[in-house]
């Protein structure tokens, strides 16, 4: 059985400018243990599908599974990465950050301070644990906040854009980092990004999304090649032309 | 290596801060004693010298701290109840869209009812004793409290409270450890507004109605034509306030995690 299932999923807005359909018919089975890239141009929905998957949005028609078990609100099983870097607490240290859902389960302080080490170290912080957001580079916030959804232990990794805001060589870095986290935790991820080659390298599926409105699921791409990528591989050129041309449709013209 | 560089700068910054307010406050001194002594040449405008001898023999005397004392203590009563009775209603009125429509209308008639113009009310209902004091520095610390309290639990990010309640957090939990301590900046910045108006509304109330304090000073000084008793209070006021507000900006940075504590 999936881990996840998104059922028929819409989600129709409803504002002062009149109905808006952001997205239309999304169906979808998410596997244990699988890194599922969501990939779409901007106001293609594809943020609105994550939003509904975390509970932090109701679909307006279909329904969304978690282990059979419909998704009403955010729950501690589904882990997310934000975007932007808003959501760490500037008044908590990296390491109290990293340790904020422990904290809420009620662990004691030193059982939670071992455990925020140890996913501090698997970010590649060792020895940053003492500083505050405002101290850390953009790149070393999103390893935080991976660090503090993976500390929490959830059944699945919602990551919207995780590095959509760093600059090229930092979102390089922190892809490989991703790559070898997710291969140490196996954890459940469904990745949403606007940028193919990230897609490529990152999932085990990639999922192209046709353009909003009503956005939904176009092409679900098997990506079977080893990690690490090697990006300049014949096999993964390859398999970015075939993403690339089912999305060039739902560029031109997206503007 | 970029920690130590980030700390070194932050140290060479304080010591120009604090070389420019004295270089700042010199500067001050040296006009009042220029204006004094070549613009106005009159003995209803002393210079820096004869206030400072003056206060001097007031503090010899003992007159100046018990004044100082009497004022900042009724500041503080005041303040601290004001602070107390507003930063939970700011709270509410920030948090539940009820209270906001019940309160709101509150808030912008009564901060608009400036505190000294409840003096007299004031004196009717409590005296000319400490009451009436600390009710009216409550009054005026209140509102801005409230209003700036409300403001901040409004601003705090969207994916703060969504990244808590995805780590498993309880509405009350989101509110403790999120929305709180998200807010107190705010808060802060409230309370150091409203110290501003507690400094305007005490000497105002102790000038119409008191005993003792820096108002009292300034009104028997007054009465007394003794104009270096004026300027003395005068200038007590302006430090007490500066190192008041130095104290709310060291605690705003504090709170906002801008500084870690090895800095």
């Amino acid at each position: 059985m999936a881990l996840v299932s998104l059922e028929g999923v819409g989600k129709t807005y409803h504002g002062r400018t009149g109905a808006w359909e952001a997205v239309r018919d999304f169906s979808l089975d998410l596997a244990d243990g699988e890194f599922f890239c969501l990939l779409g141009t901007s106001g293609c929905g594809k943020t609105t599908v994550l939003n509904m998957v975390a509970g932090f949005e109701q679909p307006t028609a279909g329904r969304i599974l978690l282990d059979g078990v419909p998704v009403e609100r955010p729950g501690a099983d589904r882990g997310v990465v934000f975007q932007g870097h808003d959501s760490l607490y500037d008044w908590l240290t990296a390491l109290d950050n990293i340790g904020f859902g422990l904290r809420l389960r009620g662990l004691g302080r030193r059982d939670r301070r071992a455990k925020a080490e140890h996913y501090l170290n698997m970010v590649g912080l060792t020895g940053q644990g003492a500083k505050h957001p405002s101290e850390l580079s953009g790149g070393m916030k999103q390893r935080i906040q991976i660090a503090r959804a993976l500390a929490n232990d959830p059944r699945m990794l919602l990551m919207d854009e995780p590095f959509g805001a760093l600059d090229a060589m930092t979102r390089a870095v922190l892809q490989g980092e991703l790559s070898r986290i997710w291969a140490e935790t196996r954890k459940t991820v469904l990745f949403i990004t606007h940028d193919i080659e990230e897609a490529v390298a990152l999932g085990t599926r990639v999922g192209v999304m046709k353009r909003g409105p009503g956005g939904t699921l176009k092409a679900v791409i098997p990506v079977d090649l080893p990690f690490p990528r090697e990006r300049t591989s014949d096999a993964f050129m390859a398999t970015f032309r075939e993403v690339h041309a089912l999305i060039h449709d739902e560029i031109h013209g997206a503007h | 290596m970029p920690s130590f560089t980030m700390r070194s700068t932050v140290r060479t910054d304080k010591l120009a801060t604090v070389a420019g307010y004295v270089a700042g406050f010199a500067l001050l001194f040296v006009i009042w004693h220029l204006a004094a002594a070549y613009l106005v040449k009159s003995i209803l405008f002393p210079g820096p010298w004869p206030v400072f001898e003056r206060a001097l023999v007031l503090i010899e005397d003992n007159i100046l701290q018990e004044q100082i004392v009497a004022s900042m203590r009724r500041i503080m009563q005041g303040f601290l109840l004001g602070s107390a009775i507003g930063i939970p209603i700011g709270l509410a009125i920030g948090s539940f869209r009820i209270v906001r429509w019940l309160l709101e209308p509150w808030t912008e008639f009564f901060r608009f009812i400036p505190a000294v113009a409840m003096i007299t009310v004031a004196v009717i209902w409590f005296g000319i004793g400490e009451e009436s004091k600390i009710f009216l520095i409550a009054y005026t610390t209140v509102f801005v409290v409230v209003i700036s309290t409300a403001a901040g639990v409004g601003a705090v990010g969207r994916d703060k409270i969504r990244a808590a309640q995805c780590l498993g957090a309880s509405r009350l939990q989101v509110f403790a450890l999120v929305a709180l301590p998200a807010t107190v900046p705010y808060i802060l910045t409230g309370m150091r507004l409203a110290m501003a108006n507690a400094f305007v509304t005490i000497v105002a109330a102790e000038l119409i109605a008191s005993n003792d304090g820096l108002g009292k000073l300034l009104w028997d000084a007054r009465l007394f034509m003794q104009i270096e008793d004026i300027f003395v209070a005068l200038v007590a006021l302006g430090l007490l306030g500066f190192l008041t507000d130095r104290v709310f900006r060291v605690l705003i940075r504090a709170f906002a995690g801008r500084f870690n504590a090895t800095v």
